[in-house]
């Protein structure tokens, strides 16, 4: 980092949570700290939803996704849209109908107290989890690529975000999530445009393109069936639609987004926006991913873009071998992908024929080298599952981008990791304050009170997930299962959902049993192995609604809602 | 619960109605996901 990446960096800050706290001013009541007072405009609130679902590990591991395995990954946003509508169509309009702070004092109204407690606990305990490690996961990333002290990143972005979220409340979050996101759009923008500026003269544009797509870096679309492959067609259409279901319709970190909205129109728009931008985000994202690699295909990278474990097994004695093999497939490639670009130009079929068999049998050889140095990280006493994926796009920034550029990719990194924080230790506030403290502790206290503890909430979410961060370390090769982790836990929520909005007859009991088979079929499935995560949210609100159903079609005088009383 | 009147529920400020705009985002993600599987394709 020189000078002008420090002014760029922390003159991005600064004026994020200025603008933030001065749009806040007048959050001195409950209504207006959680919910902004019901004033926002839907620009606002669909930016605060987008920047809110995009961690900064999103932007980071998206692009080192892309150049390790293509861009297939976009395919996970194809139910986005579905979800969407159908959040519009049902969700939005009966939470404004009951006036509700939170998506789980809905349940109360539909169904019970115990129900409404239960989900949120669950959310408590998944979102809870997933706190943490938003501030964790990019300050690992930052702390090995800039050397910072892991303590200090986590520190700083911890206490910036509590103090802004802490004073101005949902407002103060999502007026700075709009900046956030205006931000990371500069950035990427940027970044795009850097990287194919850097690729060599003699490499076109299109060239480029072509590259990455015989490398099969630009599989956008993959038609195949599996259960186990998280990202394809079927996967992406049916698992995700039900995983942003989950996410939009029961998960209060997104649901008090659109609740702070000027009227029920303004709210449905900041859904339907996101429906039809974040693919082509993803897209994007992902395509920056890919002209890395082309980049690198020109410019030989390390053998592994975690330096601190290469400098590591740099020293056992097989790593001279692989180093190697590498550099030799390297520029077997380089030359291949020349020959490539040219006979592509030049039409020469023959010629492409062979350059193509040669620059993927290069890229084989390459990636089988880099394998094998992972494998050396593990045997050398490493990680296991060693990986280096979200190292990749990081590395690649502070090497080649010039000065100031790589002040604003990191705000990005910052703002990003902000965003979702604030939206995350907000949410958490609002569910332990309405649904927990003010249902089941303290009734009928004062305006001024349940603002007082609003603030104390957040401060206390904000803190958790700050030292959450610092234990980090401890949790190693967990991190990534425990963001698989999360995911336990959104199919029963949404089941939970369903059965309220669709089948009328249901009463809490039966749901509430319904949401506990609905965990233990997740738990068991998850621990059984071999299905893909996006997967667990289709079984968990199938099981619970079949078991409530069940129940409710069983013994109805024990489980279906009571009948309300006729009208005097 | 309130009764639904009590939300105003007024058309969108495009399309004329929520369910042509539900519809023309649905057309827009089969557009999407063709264009995407197009440039896959194109670029195998």
């Amino acid at each position: 980092m020189r000078a002008l990446d420090w002014v760029v960096l922390l003159a991005s800050l600064v004026s994020i949570i200025a603008y933030g706290l001065y749009r806040s001013r007048g959050s001195n009541t409950v209504d207006r700290y959680l919910l902004a007072g019901k004033t926002m405009p839907w620009y606002a609130m669909a930016l605060s939803i987008m920047a809110t679902q995009a961690s900064a590990i999103t932007f980071i591991s998206t692009t080192g996704q892309s150049y390790v395995d293509g861009m297939r990954f976009v395919q996970a946003y194809f139910g986005l849209p579905i979800a969407m509508i159908v959040v519009c169509a049902t969700v939005v309009p009966a939470f404004y109908r009951a006036r509700v702070y939170t998506a789980y004092e809905y349940l109360e109204n539909r169904f019970d107290a115990k129900t409404r407690a239960l989900a949120s606990v669950i959310f408590l305990c998944q979102r809870g989890l997933s706190a943490g490690l938003t501030i964790y996961a990019p300050a690992i990333v930052l702390s090995v690529i800039l050397g910072w002290p892991e303590r200090a990143t986590t520190l700083l972005m911890g206490a910036t975000v509590v103090t802004y979220t802490v004073i101005g409340g949902i407002k103060a979050v999502t007026w700075s999530d709009v900046q956030q996101m205006g931000v990371i759009f500069l950035g990427l923008l940027i970044a795009l445009v850097t990287v194919v500026v850097l690729l060599p003269h003699s490499v076109s544009f299109g060239d480029a393109v072509f590259l990455a797509g015989a490398a099969g870096r630009l599989n956008a679309v993959t038609t195949n069936f599996d259960w186990n492959d998280r990202f394809n067609i079927w996967s992406g259409l049916i698992g995700s639609t039900f995983l942003f279901l989950s996410y939009f319709g029961c998960d209060q970190s997104q649901v008090q987004r659109y609740l702070t909205g000027r009227s029920l129109t303004e709210s449905r728009l900041s859904l339907l926006f996101n429906a039809v931008a974040k693919i082509p985000m993803q897209f994007f994202i992902l395509f920056i991913g890919a002209m890395v690699f082309v980049f690198y295909v020109f410019v030989e990278p390390p053998v592994l873009f975690q330096h601190t474990e290469l400098e590591r097994i740099a020293q056992v004695s097989q790593y001279q071998g692989v180093e190697t093999r590498y550099h030799q497939a390297f520029e077997r490639r380089r030359e291949a992908a020349l020959a490539l670009a040219q006979a592509h130009r030049a039409g020469d079929v023959a010629s492409h024929a062979r350059s193509l068999a040669d620059y993927r049998g290069a890229q084989q050889s390459l990636d089988a080298a880099r394998s094998s140095a992972a494998l050396l990280v593990e045997s050398s006493g490493g990680e296991k599952g060693f990986s280096d994926t979200n190292y990749i796009f990081l590395s690649f920034v502070t090497r080649y981008l010039p000065a100031g550029i790589v002040g604003l990719v990191i705000a990005v990194v910052f703002a990003a990791t902000m965003s979702a924080s604030s939206g995350e230790i907000n949410s958490l506030a609002t569910v332990t304050v309405v649904d927990l403290y003010k249902r089941h502790f303290r009734r009928g206290a004062s305006d001024h009170h349940y603002l007082t503890a609003s603030r104390w909430a957040t401060l206390f979410w904000g803190a958790y997930a700050v030292v959450f961060a610092g234990w980090g370390k401890k949790l190693g090769s967990l991190i990534v299962a425990v963001n698989v982790v999360g995911s336990l836990f959104y199919g029963s929520l949404l089941g939970c959902f369903v059965v309220a909005f669709a089948f009328r007859k249901v009463g809490g009991t039966a749901v509430f049993l319904g949401m506990l088979a609905g965990e233990a079929a997740i738990f068991w499935v998850f621990l059984r192995g071999g299905i893909s995560y996006l997967w667990y949210n289709v079984i968990g609100c199938v099981v619970v609604v079949t078991v409530s159903l069940a129940l409710t079609w069983l013994a109805p005088a024990a489980f279906a809602r009571p009948e309300s009383p006729p009208a005097p | 619960m309130p009764e639904l009147r009590d939300v105003p529920d007024s058309p969108p400020p495009f399309l004329g109605s929520w369910r042509r705009v539900y519809a023309a985002v649905l057309v827009y993600l089969v557009v999407v996901i063709l264009a995407a599987y197009f440039f896959a394709r194109a670029y195998r």
